[in-house]
């Protein structure tokens, strides 16, 4: 049990019916813990609320306020994270390359820096090593260097699958150069990778703010002339409140710029820098919360095996600790 | 810069005291109560809205309140308020072993200055930008890559400097940053440059090789200033990552990054007392030109819209 909540704990030892009174010194301490964690204040005063709701009225024995804030609690966070757990992107990969005779592809997206162009090379890596040709299209073609940044990185994972000895799958790099339209690079990419036998195309994507309509548009354009199989949200395991934000207003940007009558939403995160923020692992909530969409990895550092399922106890267990 | 959310809510805090006949205990409770949920959800430091909240209420002594005016009243709470915030994003008011002069570059004298932060917090983004800013005020600038460990980094130095027209120094295949770092500035010394920027590899106090390599560069380069760039999204390990950077290198500046967006930076300013160090600089956008100088006070004067404040006081 956390230091901090000795103080209370154990205060009511028969057994009677909960009220707010009793529940809220907890729950004021509860909420500055999350916040501490990196929750967002919203997110864990939402959260808080439904334990306080959930648990007003009932009655308890022995246990302590806390046990119980805390159990109630931990069973919310779990259901939050939980979809996380069970993304089987191979298998859905497989479903279409071998159901529908053409190319899996994924757009990677987000913010600026958050590690977009990165986790989409440690993507392939992993999708090379399951015997998984790539075509990586680089539709970032604003940010200095981005394209350059690719070609290492092919240069790289080419070498790597020479050592696999996996002469049967393809790396390869579709680029057009800075300055070009980004949707049209993404479509003329997957027919190439659909002529030349290449299971998947990663779509790589110049970082934007949330709040920059002409990049948000031309967003949009892109999902929607490419009508992807997943749309991937980028985010940093380090940002804090924003993450809200974010996350709403690119939904907002995929449904309402995109011109169809049935928008797409995003439909995974990808959450990088998971190595940099120790046991502030707030923002997997704030993000699965805000989305209810699962995160399918997380990146843990900067060389292609730093890709990892996230693990739901471990992540519960951090966020509850002192 | 989208600081107005914040302000808005700081000021709503306020503006709750402006219904009561007299500013009590309780009253004052409820107002620090809006005004520390404002900041948190502008990821300022927790422990740090904490003290905030502490320091008001010992500020602002309700026995001597009782017997002023109301309006004296209202206005002695948001003195209180005001140099509170001002103290957050402040060091010179406050923390022990602050730096109370910022930087500034001396014409005529070569200025070293190196660049760190965490990957992709906007580093090499604002050495372009920082160099632009001083070569539109006369001075001979010059940008160092010694980023040899991220794909493409020295391309997209290059072609930044390219664009922004600044001489620039890196290679493709010496691997030593170190090394890179003492040619670079040696080169630009001789060539009497004023403003030497060293960009770095993104680094975290884990990464022992590549926090090494920040730490051996500026050993071995001895700049003038260590700029720290933080991101203006980070929320609350903003203050241990701050420490951390502090703890191997002299930070003697901040830049606040992508301040462009929805952010309100709190996270970042939470990094002004982890350090002790101003911000000097943020960066509103991706272009060279979109880097704006730090005020503190006149940062909170704006977030607080001080003229909405006039206007409370004489209700
Ligand atoms: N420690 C750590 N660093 C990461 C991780 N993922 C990415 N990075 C680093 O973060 C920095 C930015 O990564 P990029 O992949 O260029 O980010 P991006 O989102 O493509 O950036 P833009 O295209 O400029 O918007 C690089 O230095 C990466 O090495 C991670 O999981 N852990
Ligand atoms: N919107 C916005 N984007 C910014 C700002 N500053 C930097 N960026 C973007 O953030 C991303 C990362 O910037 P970089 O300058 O590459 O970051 P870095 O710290 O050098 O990254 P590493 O070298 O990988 O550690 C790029 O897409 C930049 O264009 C800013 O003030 N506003
Ligand atoms: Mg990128
Ligand atoms: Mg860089």
């Amino acid at each position: 049990m956390p230091a901090f909540l000795t103080s209370v704990q154990n205060l009511f030892s028969t057994s009677r019916a909960l009220t707010r009174a009793d529940l809220e010194p907890v729950l004021a301490k509860m909420e500055n813990h999350l916040i501490g964690k990196n929750v967002a204040a919203e997110v864990t005063r939402d959260l808080l609320e439904s334990v306080a709701v959930a648990l007003e009225g009932k009655r308890i024995g022995w246990t302590s306020v806390y046990q119980h804030i805390r159990q109630a609690l931990e069973d919310r966070l779990q259901r939050i994270l939980l979809p996380s757990a069970g993304t089987d992107l191979l298998r859905d990969l497989q479903d279409v390359v071998r159901g529908d005779h053409r190319p899996y592809v994924m757009v990677m997206c987000g913010v600026n820096g958050v590690g977009k162009s990165t986790n989409l090379a440690k993507i392939t890596f992993w999708l090379l090593q399951n015997r998984v040709s790539v075509l990586i299209a680089a539709c970032d073609t604003f940010r200095s260097g981005a394209v350059e940044q690719l070609r290492t990185h092919v240069r790289n994972l080419r070498a790597l699958v020479e050592q696999l000895g996996h002469d049967d799958v393809k790396i390869e790099l579709f680029e057009r150069g800075y300055g070009k339209d980004a949707a049209g690079i993404a479509k003329e990419a997957t027919n190439y990778a659909k002529a030349n036998g290449f299971q998947t195309v990663l779509i790589d994507t110049a970082g934007r703010m949330q709040d920059n309509e002409p990049l948000m548009r031309s967003l949009a354009k892109l999902t929607a002339l490419n009508r992807p199989d997943k749309i991937v949200f980028v985010g940093e395991a380090l940002v804090g409140n924003e993450s809200i934000d974010q996350l709403t207003k690119f939904n907002t940007a995929l449904r309402d710029f995109s011109n169809q009558a049935d928008p797409r939403d995003i439909d995974a995160l990808l959450l990088t820098k998971f190595d940099l923020i120790a046991d502030k692992v707030g923002a997997a909530v704030s993000m699965t919360y805000i989305t209810r969409r699962p995160i399918l990895f997380v990146g843990t550092g900067q060389t292609y095996t730093d890709l990892k399922r996230i693990n739901v106890k471990v992540v519960v267990d951090a966020l509850l600790a002192a | 810069m989208v600081l107005n959310d914040l302000g808005r809510k700081i000021n709503s805090a306020l503006a709750s005291l402006a219904h009561k006949p007299a500013i009590d205990a309780e009253a004052l409770d409820a107002m620090l109560k809006d005004l520390c949920r404002a900041l948190l959800e502008a990821d300022v430091n927790v422990k740090l809205v904490g003290a905030l909240r502490t320091n008001i209420k010992n500020l602002v002594n309700l026995d001597e309140l009782a017997s002023a005016p109301i309006a004296s009243q209202r206005r002695l709470v948001q003195r209180a308020v005001f140099d509170e915030l001002v103290r957050l994003v402040d060091p010179s008011v406050g923390a022990t072993g602050a730096t109370t002069d910022r930087w500034q570059p001396v014409k005529g004298k070569p200025n070293v200055i190196m660049f760190v932060g965490l990957q992709g917090s906007g580093k090499t983004t604002s050495c372009t930008k920082l160099a632009y800013y001083y070569a539109k005020k006369g001075f001979k600038t010059a940008m160092v890559c010694t980023d040899t460990f991220r794909a493409g980094a020295f391309d997209q130095l290059k072609q930044n400097a390219t664009k922004a027209k600044i001489p620039y120094y890196g290679s493709y295949t010496e691997t030593d940053p170190v090394q890179i770092a003492v040619d670079g500035v040696a080169r630009f010394k001789k060539d009497k440059f004023e403003l030497i920027i060293i960009d770095t590899s993104g680094c975290h106090v884990t990464e022992a090789e590549l926090f090494g390599e920040m730490t051996s560069i500026a050993d071995v380069v001895q700049p003038d200033n260590i700029i720290f760039v933080m991101d203006g999204t980070i929320g609350q390990s903003a203050e241990i990552q701050a420490r951390n950077f502090k703890n191997a290198v002299n930070v003697g500046s901040i830049v606040m990054t992508k301040m462009d967006g929805h952010a309100k930076g709190g996270g970042a300013i939470s990094a002004v007392a982890a350090t002790g160090s101003p911000i000097i600089f943020i960066g509103t956008g991706e272009h060279m030109q979109d880097l704006e100088r730090f005020d503190a006070r006149g940062f909170i004067s704006k977030m607080m819209g001080m003229g909405d404040i006039g206007g409370l006081v004489e209700k």
